[in-house]
């Protein structure tokens, strides 16, 4: 009965969580922290979600430290059988935007009669959450997040972290603060804001046109895999971090019992085994400066497999994804003035061994290489602003990323086969209080899928990519 | 005088030297016990240590330093902090909540563990503006009215009893602290009436000053 009653509670949230794909999304940390330590949220962002020397610590060590009354149970030695803050970790968020592309999409409605899709979008919400964010149990913590996004116009599973963490103290006043996570992003773990899921740009329109290529680190994976990793945090400094990643798919169903799992070759994208994560950091800081350098990768396998309908097995031949990527991070925080200057270069090697023998890729292996780096300027955390440069370029690839078929409206094709795509992102933001942000956001396009004019085969040029996003962001 | 008197007499003098002892010892009297102090230890190492140094040498000027500050000033400080008495901005935003859950068994033993640290400096350059400062800490402005700082805080700066330790300290968190007494934020009357008439550049000066000291 019992085994019973919880595969069925599973089955039923699977379920629900099935009701939603999710693609990766901004998180944030928030406010459930400063209700529980008690602190602004200063002590732990520079402005949020960018994460001060203090907030990494306190994310390493679970999220758990608080300033709050407890509920207590104790057994008759007095060991804790329970530690339950009096206010729940809770916070929600709210994202609502506008978006205007510089150059209006084709209206795929009626072929017969081209048009023009409409140009702005107003996403009221872009985006809702609801978090728990904070302590368990000592010991234990979690930043959980609930999303419904206007996109998918569902709730879905966001970002998750639960933890588990301790500090010993060693000989000499050093520490050794140990963990493990079981979380569902790679880099979501992580304690810099230069890695993939907490970094910059930390919100971007979800109403413009993503370019083809990404690596799989770089936020493929989000939402749709589970992973167990193991951190070592060593006087605040050095840092390194292992784990795995097996497939977690929402939304997917076996077609022979309809329930969530197995899974089978309706889906797609399947991690082949279990995907090791790394990472290795180191962070000094003296005075009001903090730098930290580090290099992280994901060793990822994946049966291409199918679609609903269209099934291919999950087994035999693999694509193989291999990402190295390094980072940095300088932070200046002062009262007045504050500065980050960051960055990663993701270089992922493919072994499309499945794709090509399906004709799905042109060549049995390719390359991806994409870098950022950003500045990011704060006076007071009242107003400021981030510019960023990126750039993926890779292999040609014509399969992969393929051109235009005859009368298709192209925007998402690439007529040179390559991947090639390059930008810079101008941002100002203002905030009125520090848990409400308010941005403009320009996004201009160089190159885009391989080209900077025509680049579709279409006629469309990268520059006609290029948007305004106007963001309204707060968290309570 | 009788024996018995003198016998009465050295007992009571006996008795005497023991509670002057006894006294004499009373700022160690307080030592927590050993969980306390572990519990301390644990905290200041892994939590406040992340900002004010694991051994109370903070690096970041924000972050005052702790190592060898007095006890009973340490004490007094975190319990104003937990009555929310203390109203600086930093005050606010960081050490209201830090404090708030503490009790007085272990703010009295992480009292004990910083001033049991040994304190660090911060090395100043500017010479010009160190001799300035130790002027105005040893003679302070007679003209303005701005007593010798070390009248209270000891010649050197090391603090007495309840007036805190100087020596060391960050000097941004000293200026933040003599324009917080200036404004009354932080509402302690006597250092209203020592920094009232301090200018900006004498508060930077004996900053300074106070930052390089040993
Ligand atoms: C997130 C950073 C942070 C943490 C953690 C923290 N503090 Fe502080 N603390 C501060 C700041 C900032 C100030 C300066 C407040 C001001 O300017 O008034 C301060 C001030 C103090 C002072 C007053 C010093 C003086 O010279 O008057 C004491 C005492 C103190 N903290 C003790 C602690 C203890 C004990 C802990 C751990 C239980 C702790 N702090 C944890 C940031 C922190
Ligand atoms: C009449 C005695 C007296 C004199 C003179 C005096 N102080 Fe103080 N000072 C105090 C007391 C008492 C405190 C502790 C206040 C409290 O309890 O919050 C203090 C605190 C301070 C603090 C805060 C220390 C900390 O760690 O937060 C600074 C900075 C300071 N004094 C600087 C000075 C300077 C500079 C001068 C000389 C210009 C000076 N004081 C002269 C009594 C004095």
């Amino acid at each position: 009965m019992q085994t019973r009653s919880l595969l069925y509670r599973i089955v039923a949230a699977a379920t629900l969580a099935a009701a939603v794909l999710c693609a990766p999304r901004a998180a944030l940390a928030v406010p459930s922290f400063a209700r529980q330590t008690g602190m602004a949220c200063e002590a732990c962002h520079t402005v949020f979600p960018e994460l001060t020397h203090f907030g990494r610590v306190f994310k390493a060590n679970g999220y758990v430290l608080d300033n709050v009354k407890q509920v207590q149970d104790v057994n008759s030695k007095r060991d804790q059988l329970l530690e339950l803050a009096q206010i729940p970790a809770l916070s929600i968020m709210v994202q609502a935007s506008y978006t205007q592309l510089k150059k209006p999409l084709p209206d795929l409605a009626n072929v017969s009669i081209p048009g023009e899709a409409q140009n702005g979008t107003a996403a009221f919400p872009q985006q809702l959450s609801l978090f728990y964010a904070g302590k368990i149990a000592p010991h234990l913590g979690a930043f959980v997040q609930i999303t419904y996004g206007n996109d998918s116009g569902t709730i879905g599973i966001d970002n998750t972290d639960l933890r588990f963490a301790d500090t010993k103290l060693l000989p000499d006043a050093q520490t050794l603060t140990y963990g493990l996570s079981l979380n569902n992003n790679p880099t979501v773990t992580d304690l810099w804001n230069s890695t993939p899921a907490f970094g910059y740009p930390y919100a971007a329109s979800n109403a413009v046109v993503s370019p083809l290529a990404g690596t799989q680190i770089d936020g493929a994976l989000a939402q749709n895999v589970a992973g167990l990793s193991a951190y070592l945090y060593w006087n605040e400094s050095l840092y390194a971090e292992l784990g795995g990643y097996r497939s977690a798919q929402q939304g997917a169903a076996n077609q022979l019992t309809g329930a969530a799992g197995p899974l089978d070759g309706s889906a797609s994208n399947v991690i082949s085994g279990v995907s090791p994560y790394w990472r290795v950091a180191y962070e000094r800081n003296w005075g009001r400066h903090s730098l930290e350098v580090g290099a992280y990768g994901l060793d990822v396998k994946l049966f291409p497999g199918g679609s609903p309908g269209a099934t291919v097995p999950l087994s035999g031949p693999v694509n193989r994804f291999r990402d190295v990527a390094e980072d940095f991070q300088y932070q200046y925080v002062a009262d007045e003035h504050l500065f980050t200057f960051a960055g990663t270069r993701i270089h992922e090697s493919m072994d499309l061994g499945a794709s090509f023998a399906g004709g799905a890729s042109a060549n049995p292996s390719d390359d991806l290489t994409t870098t950022r780096l950003w500045a990011t300027y704060y006076y007071r955390r009242q107003v400021g602003g981030t510019l960023q440069y990126f750039s993926t370029t890779g292999s040609t690839d014509t399969a992969l990323y393929p051109g235009p078929t005859p009368g298709s409206a192209g925007v998402v094709t690439s007529a040179s086969g390559s991947p090639d795509t390059r930008g810079w992102v101008a941002e100002v933001n203002y905030l009125p209080w520090l848990n409400t942000k308010i941005s403009a956001q320009y996004t201009r396009y160089t190159k885009f899928n391989g080209g900077s004019s025509n680049y579709d085969g279409v006629g469309r040029s990268a520059g006609d990519n290029s948007a305004w996003y106007l963001l309204l962001w707060f968290a309570y | 005088m009788s024996a018995r008197a003198e016998l009465r007499h050295l007992l009571a003098l006996i008795a005497g030297t023991f509670t002057c002892v006894a006294l004499a010892g009373s700022a160690y009297a307080d030592e927590p016990d050993a969980a306390a102090a572990a519990h301390a230890r644990q905290l200041a190492v892994a939590v406040c240590g992340t900002c004010h140094g694991v051994q109370g040498n903070s690096q970041q000027p924000k972050f005052p330093r702790l190592a060898g500050q007095g006890a009973s000033y340490l004490g007094a400080q975190l319990r104003n902090f937990r009555a929310q008495t203390r109203g600086d901005p930093d005050a606010i935003s960081y050490m209201w909540g830090m404090a708030s859950a503490l009790n007085d068994e272990t703010i009295d033993a992480l009292a004990q563990y910083y001033t049991h640290q040994s304190a660090g400096r911060v090395p100043v350059r500017d010479a010009a503006l160190v001799a300035s400062g130790r002027s105005i800490y040893e003679k302070g402005l007679p003209d303005k009215g701005v007593p010798p700082c070390a009248g209270c805080h000891g010649s050197d700066a090391h603090g007495v009893a309840d007036f805190p330790r100087l020596a060391g300290q960050h000097s941004q968190y000293i200026l933040k602290q003599l324009a917080s007494f200036q404004s009354n934020m932080r509402n302690v009357a006597a250092m209203h009436g020592v920094a009232v008439n301090l200018r900006t550049p004498e508060m930077e000066a004996v900053a300074a000053y106070l930052q390089g000291l040993p």
